[in-house]
Parts: C-alpha cells; sequence; structure tokens
C-alpha cells in the first residue's frame, strides 16, 4: 500500500495538472467563469428560503448561510461520486497509453470537486459574516479537518465509485436516484431545531453523511467544535470506504482496462 | 540495465457478443437474456515464453489477429496477464495509437505538457524537451491552437514528437508510422533509428517485411496468440512468408481443382 501511494506521488504533475485542465475547461468558453459552479447553490438556497421562510417563517438571516454551507457540501459529495463513477470512463484514452496507478484518476475528480466546494464555502463565510457575523472564530480552524476528512471520503467513495460503474455502466442512474432520496434524509435543509420536534431524528442520526456534513457546517455555522461523536462517525465511514477502495487497488489495475 | 521476462504468459478476454453488461442483466442472469448476449473467450495469447535483455531489438510479425498488439500492451503493462509472469524492468516509452490521450480543448503545448506527466516526466524535464519537441513536429504557431483543431496528420506529428523526445531504455513500436505523409515518414524512420541507438531493448510490430531486418536482430512470429518461431530476423520472416505463400498456393492449388473460392489468408483470432 506504502509503495502504491509513493507511485501516486511519483506522478503528482500528471494528476494536478488534470485538475488544472478540469478547471480551465469548465470555464474556458463561459462568460461568469467560475461564477457558474456557485450559481446552482445560490439558486437553490434562495428558493428554499423563500419558500422556508413564508411556509414555516424561518429567518432569512440565520438560515441563508446555513443552507448554502449545506447546499455547497451536498454539491460535494454528489458531485464527487457522480463524476467519480466516471473518472475511468473519461480517462480511457490515458489508461490506454502509459500506466499509473488507477488511483490517480478518481484523485482528480475528488480535489476538482474540493476546490468548487472552496470556492462556495468562501462564499459561505461572507455570507455568514455579513449576516450573523461569526458566533466563535476560534472554532472555523476546525473545518480544515473537516475538510481533509471529506477529501479522503471523496477519494475512497470515487475508487469505489468509478470501479463499480466501468463494470456495470448503469450505476450511475442508479447513484442519481439514490441520492434524489438521500437528500431528503440527510440534514441538508432541516433547520436544527425543526429536527427536535420530529421523530425522523434517529433515521438522521444513522445516516453516517449526516455527520460529515456536521463536522464541516458546525464550525462554519454555529461556531461550536463537532463533538467526538461525530468525528467519530465520520472518521469511521471514511476508513470503511478506504478500506474497500484499497481492496480493490490490485483489481483496479488489472481488470479497469478490460471494461473500458 | 532492462530486461524483459514473459514466463508462461497468457492473456484471455471475456467479451460480451453484444453490448457491455447492465447490473440488471447481470441480477437476472438466469433468464433468456444470457442467449442473447452470450460471453465469448478470446485467448489473444498463449503460453507465451519470451526473455529479452540490453542490445536486443526485436521485430514481431504474425498475420492480423495474431496479438502482436495485446503482446505490446502486456509489454507496456496496460494489461496485466491472466496467466504466468511478466517482469519488465526499464524505463518504457511506448508508440501506438498516436492519437489517443489528447486533451481537444488544450493547446498543442499544453498537451505536450500533460503526455510528457503521464509518461513520468517533471515540469523541468518538459520545459527543458519543449523546444526540441515543438521543432520536430514542425506545428510552428499551430502549437498555441487546440488540437481540437488539427489534423490527423498534425495531431501524429505531435504524438510522435512527444513520445521520441523522452529517452527509454525500453522502446515499444506499434505500426504506426503508416500515418502521415511520405516526409514525415522519412524523418520518422530517421528519429527511429537514432533512438534505437539509444534504448537498450526495442520491440517493433511492423508488416513492413522489407524495414524489419534494418532495425532488428531477433524476430518472433505469433501465430494465433502462440509463439510460432523465436531467431534471427531473417530466419523468422524467411518461414513466415514460406508459411503464408504455401497457404496461397496449396489452397489456390485445391481451387483450381474444386472451383471454389481462394481465402484471403488472415489469421482467425482464437476464439471459442
Amino acid at each position: 500500500m506504502k509503495a502504491y501511494m509513493a507511485d501516486v506521488w511519483r506522478f503528482r504533475h500528471f494528476w494536478l495538472s488534470l485538475v488544472r485542465m478540469d478547471l480551465q475547461a469548465r470555464y474556458r468558453r463561459s462568460v461568469l467563469g467560475i461564477g457558474w459552479s456557485l450559481l446552482h447553490p445560490i439558486a437553490t438556497t434562495v428558493v428554499l428560503c423563500a419558500v422556508f421562510y413564508q411556509i414555516f417563517h424561518m429567518p432569512v438571516r440565520e438560515y441563508l448561510p446555513f443552507l448554502m454551507a449545506g447546499l455547497a457540501w451536498w454539491g460535494y459529495v454528489t458531485g464527487v461520486i457522480g463524476r467519480g463513477c466516471q473518472c475511468f470512463v473519461e480517462a480511457e484514452s490515458y489508461i490506454r497509453q502509459h500506466p499509473v496507478p488507477m488511483a490517480v484518476y478518481p484523485l482528480r475528480t475528488a480535489l476538482g470537486a474540493m476546490i468548487h466546494f472552496l470556492i462556495a464555502l468562501a462564499v459561505v463565510l461572507l455570507l455568514t459574516w455579513c449576516f450573523q457575523g461569526f458566533a466563535n472564530l476560534a472554532a472555523l480552524p476546525a473545518v480544515l479537518i473537516g475538510l481533509m476528512i471529506l477529501l479522503v471520503f471523496g477519494w475512497a467513495a470515487g475508487v469505489v465509485a468509478g470501479y463499480v460503474n466501468t463494470i456495470f455502466r448503469d450505476i450511475q442512474h442508479l447513484t442519481d436516484i439514490v441520492f434524489q432520496i438521500l437528500f431528503y434524509l440527510t440534514p441538508v435543509m432541516y433547520p436544527p431545531d425543526i429536527l427536535v420536534r420530529s421523530n425522523m431524528t434517529w433515521v438522521l442520526t444513522i445516516n453516517p453523511l449526516t455527520h460529515l456534513l456536521k463536522i464541516v457546517r458546525d464550525p462554519l455555522i454555529a461556531g461550536t467544535i463537532p463533538s467526538v461523536r461525530a468525528y467519530g462517525a465520520a472518521a469511521a465511514t471514511t476508513l470503511l470506504l478506504v478500506g474497500v477502495a484499497a481492496l480493490l487497488l490490485g483489481r483496479l489495475q488489472r481488470k479497469v482496462i478490460l471494461y473500458l | 540495465m532492462a530486461r524483459i521476462d514473459l514466463d508462461h504468459v497468457s492473456m484471455t478476454f471475456r467479451v460480451r457478443e453484444q453490448y457491455q453488461i447492465t447490473l440488471k442483466e447481470f441480477l437476472l442472469r438466469g433468464m433468456y437474456r444470457r442467449l442473447r448476449n452470450p460471453l465469448l473467450k478470446v485467448r489473444a495469447l498463449q503460453d507465451v515464453c519470451l526473455r529479452f535483455g540490453d542490445g536486443d531489438r526485436i521485430g514481431i510479425i504474425g498475420g492480423n489477429g495474431a496479438g502482436k498488439s495485446t503482446l505490446l500492451r502486456l509489454l507496456a503493462g496496460i494489461y496485466t496477464p491472466t496467466r504466468g509472469r511478466r517482469i519488465v524492468a526499464g524505463r518504457i516509452s511506448s508508440l501506438f495509437e498516436l492519437s489517443l490521450g489528447f486533451e481537444m480543448e488544450a493547446s498543442g503545448r499544453q498537451n505536450i505538457v500533460y503526455r510528457g506527466y503521464l509518461q513520468g516526466e517533471s515540469p523541468r524535464g518538459i520545459r527543458a524537451k519543449m523546444q526540441e519537441i515543438a521543432d520536430f513536429s514542425e506545428l510552428g504557431r499551430f502549437l498555441d491552437v487546440p488540437v481540437r483543431y488539427y489534423s490527423a496528420g498534425m495531431m501524429v506529428r505531435l504524438a510522435f514528437s512527444i513520445a521520441t523526445a523522452i529517452e527509454p531504455e525500453i522502446l515499444l513500436v506499434d505500426e504506426v508510422l503508416s500515418a502521415g505523409d511520405m516526409a514525415f515518414q522519412d524523418k520518422a524512420q530517421k528519429r527511429m533509428r537514432d533512438m534505437i541507438a539509444r534504448a537498450k531493448i526495442i520491440v517493433i510490430v511492423s508488416h513492413d517485411m522489407g524495414s524489419l531486418p534494418r532495425l532488428c536482430d531477433t524476430g518472433v512470429w505469433l501465430d494465433r496468440g502462440r509463439v510460432r518461431k523465436v531467431g534471427p530476423v531473417r530466419e523468422v520472416i524467411a518461414a513466415y512468408r514460406e508459411h503464408v505463400q504455401g497457404a496461397r498456393t496449396s489452397e489456390s492449388d485445391a481451387a483450381r481443382d474444386d472451383h471454389e473460392p481462394v481465402p484471403t489468408g488472415f489469421a482467425q483470432p482464437a476464439l471459442r
């Protein structure tokens, strides 16, 4: 495993240049440039905020940054798994040319998604500062820990998703549907106080994605350091995925090309 | 010290006849769909044993479908043998499917950088070689234009320039020179001869029996996935020629007698 990681590091120029190229390709011929990747979460935020204000009388000032942070995170998770499904298929021409450690391609996807996430988070920071001020500046560095865990999670998820989708090309559609459902089982748009009154809380607690969301959103919006339980659950989920991904590494090298 | 060691290597592909299977079909395997999309086993290579070291220049010949490209990709490390052991030591540079691996939206220069990185170069190494690659390709100002606007010949020039700027210990070449115009072909052949002088092991797949003895000293004849003959290149070429012509004459004799059409003499890939 260590030798494998060293190999991945050896090709760092390659996958870093791919990440850079992905960013450039996405914004090359567009007007707003990077603004486009923000448009989706911003639009959804505004709409949901307006709806929740009218129906549930949610205070916009608190809800807007909260919601947008959640939506940016959701964009990362769906992006990393959605694009992760395609990571080997879209890299087919590279795979056919020269052997590199296969984990490089999901890494490219995860890093690209993370960069978009960071840009969105920067906007969230701005909004939080404007609307409600920072509850606890000292808690902010905890966001970085959350982001690192998310990056590893994204990479491992990309490996698994990419492998499975290369074999069964319809897995991608399956993930779309699963995410539709998961959106309502993850507290992305549910404000924290609404949850206390419902009996759906247990669903949200057993959903591992909830904790992965908490470790990033809580220090940012609420100003609290996430509990040990949240970190533990997030780390455990990530480690589980990493374990599965590590088991697949040998197969990736041997088999992916045969399914392309 | 470069080394190639293939020890009883076999490569079998499992291919679905109609289209790639979906999850739904996989789960419903027991039902009638299996008959409409059966699994085929293609034994591309069977029990190949080859051993080469520094200074060997190998030419691989054989009919279409004999497994030559598969063998080359296996040597490059793109395929892992389904059986047997493959040991290849040394820095590999490969020239096959030259127009693959281009980022269409990126310029020629950027593609030089990406492909260089793909082959394991560092930024400093690429920067040092950039001018040499640009000059060899003779693309001039087109290097700053996205590759999607290139003609096929331009892409071949670019890919060839990049691949041959690396200094390999093992060079693998797969019939690429057929693309490109005559001036480029001459230039490419000369470049390859220079590379051959610098590389330690060279493996070339070619149908051009005339030029092969000039570039190689050892010949490998692949027939339906098996190594039929290994030896000095002229002997192997002669044996192959004899086989092909022998087959054609015996078939045309039979046809004259029975008034049947003469088969073309393509080797069938070993299908089961």
